[in-house]
């Protein structure tokens, strides 16, 4: 198949995602962002959804000339201990060629065993083992990449029994013997918690605690949902298809009132609103982010 | 705690095929519920990303039973890789040999013209084309999305008909088995499906299979029962098509 000629000899340089609001990207705004040009600081994509040829994947690289644009994975499976896709890799990181990221992330988590891909992002036993492996994943990642990548915390509805590691330790040392960075999500922080019966608060500190500052290069924002589960007690999903609820925004501000600013997400991927929704939460995001340089005086560097 | 790797194993077929889950790996709080909620992730984003790709399949028969198909695919042919544009290649078959849509003949050809569509929405633009000499004066440039089907049901006519949300239309289609040949190319930012008489199918469907023009051409005039009828009709349905590009290299015999 011959290469189209609008993707051959591109050397956009990337430009680094400002510690600003951006919104994550989705088709059924692909239009409204291409004809409108909206001030929007920068934009994430699942890269999933835009590899190889096509209109998506046109659009992503008309969105680019105009926007930093970031790249969110999903499908990395860095927690697989089948070791990664190779071939899944090498697309990611040609669209990175092409499309020239500010940050490229992916989850600590696992979607891939015995030659199935099963997409969602599944939970990991936080085992000496696991960080072998995750380490031994993030490294191909980021060489393949020719970057460090972040991680995400994931968001958790199983806890398995007599882990050798906190979620923070985790990725405290991930970090360290890794060499890459973490995306903070702090919803997945509030449905983590409330799903594990923890405080959210001590939940952020501790993954505070455990990572440092200087690693974390991203955060994300999102909703979640309420499922009341048979014994009367709720389960969080984490579904990303409501507004950032107020125990999230109260996380965030902490957050950044210790670390300083950081890019912010807002995502939303299920009953997509109309993109001036988005812009509404971003603002609320950019808000607080501005109060807090006026705080600190500047921005973290990140 | 077993190793990693057959904790993994063990729980993507219990997520796939409803195994139960295996206590030999437990998860500490609320588990069944914790479980159901991976589980229904998993089929809810497989079926997603098939409706995506059958969007007239799925309005056909409607969401509960796109669902119920859908998982029923996933258990039987789950995703390999994370790019879930590409899954559901064999859908089409699966729905030919699905029980419960045996009533729904056309079903399958359906799906395959849905997944026809797909395929050239990520396809590169009409800018990129394969290029096929005839007699080395003649080029005849095709866009690289072109692709053509046969089928043996109206798939195009249903789909038209649902795309333009006219149930009258719908009705009235003949849905008796008769040979069809459809063109499924990109347009900008949507795909045209057009339908071909026999003689234009048969010779588009053996270029783009690779043959010489020349030899598909013989083919396709020998089998004919009209050689010139079908030999006018390529001329109008691929030479002249609106995909076509064509340039001459003028003999130099002819030059003045």
């Amino acid at each position: 198949m011959p290469s189209p000629q609008s993707r051959v000899g591109e050397s956009r340089s990337a430009d680094p995602i400002p510690a600003l609001a951006g919104i994550g990207l989705r088709f059924p705004h692909h239009d409204h962002v291409l004809a409108r040009r909206p001030d929007v600081a920068w934009f994430e994509v699942h890269p999933e959804n835009y590899l190889g040829f096509g209109v998506a994947a046109e659009d992503l690289e008309a969105v680019r000339r105009d926007y930093r644009v970031s790249l969110h994975a999903t499908g990395l499976s860095l927690g697989s201990a089948d070791g990664l896709d190779a071939e899944h890799l090498a697309d990611i990181a040609e669209l990175c060629r092409r499309i020239q990221p500010g940050l490229v992330s992916d989850h600590l988590s696992w979607s891939a065993a015995s030659g199935l891909h099963l997409p969602d992002l599944l939970p990991l036993p936080y085992e000496h083992e696991t960080l072998a492996v995750v380490a031994r994943n993030v490294d191909q990642a980021q060489s393949a990449l020719g970057r460090p990548i972040l991680i995400e915390n994931p968001s958790t509805y199983l806890a398995f029994a007599g882990a050798a590691l906190t979620e923070a330790q985790f990725l405290g040392e991930l970090v360290k013997t890794a060499g890459c960075g973490v995306l903070l999500d702090i919803n997945n922080i509030a449905v983590s918690a409330a799903n594990l019966g923890e405080s959210p608060a001590e939940r952020l500190r501790s993954l505070l605690d455990g990572v440092p500052a200087a690693a974390i290069g991203e955060i994300h924002l999102a909703g979640h949902a309420l499922r009341r589960l048979d014994d009367g007690t709720v389960l969080r999903i984490d579904d990303h298809g409501s507004p950032v609820s107020p125990a999230v925004w109260s996380l965030f501000e902490e957050a950044v009132a210790r670390i300083g600013a950081r890019p912010t997400l807002i995502e939303w991927d299920t009953d997509i609103p109309a993109f001036a929704v988005l812009e509404a939460e971003a603002a609320i995001a950019q808000s607080i982010l501005a109060q807090t340089v006026r705080r600190w005086g500047h921005a973290a560097a990140c | 705690m077993p190793p990693l790797a057959e904790l993994q194993r063990r729980m993507a077929m219990a997520l796939l095929r409803g195994d139960g889950w295996d206590a030999e790996a437990p998860p500490a709080r609320r588990a069944d519920a914790a479980f159901d909620v991976h589980r229904d992730t998993v089929l809810s984003v497989l079926s997603n990303a098939l409706r995506l790709t059958f969007p007239t399949v799925d309005t056909l028969v409607g969401e509960r039973f796109f669902n119920q198909a859908a998982h029923a695919y996933a258990a039987a042919r789950p995703p390999r890789r994370a790019r879930l544009s590409e899954y559901g290649e064999t859908f089409p078959a699966f729905l030919g040999g699905y029980a419960p849509a045996q009533a729904l003949t056309y079903l399958a050809d359906v799906a395959r013209l849905d997944m026809a569509v797909a395929g050239a929405l990520f396809a590169p633009g009409s800018s990129v084309r394969r290029h096929v000499a005839i007699e080395d004066r003649i080029d005849l440039a095709l866009p690289l999305s072109l692709t053509t089907l046969a089928l043996r049901h109206p798939a195009d006519l249903i789909r038209a008909a649902i795309e333009a949300d006219d149930d009258q239309a719908l009705a009235a289609i003949d849905l008796a088995p008769r040979q069809r040949r459809i063109a499924v190319w990109r347009d900008g930012r949507t795909a045209v499906v057009q339908p071909l008489s026999l003689a234009p199918g048969q010779f588009l469907s053996a270029i783009l299979d690779g043959d010489p023009a020349e030899l598909a051409l013989a083919d396709v005039l020998a089998e004919a029962a009209a050689p010139q009828a079908a030999l006018t009709a390529i001329q109008t349905e691929v030479f002249a098509a609106r995909f076509a590009q064509i340039t001459h290299t003028p003999c130099p015999d002819h030059t003045p």
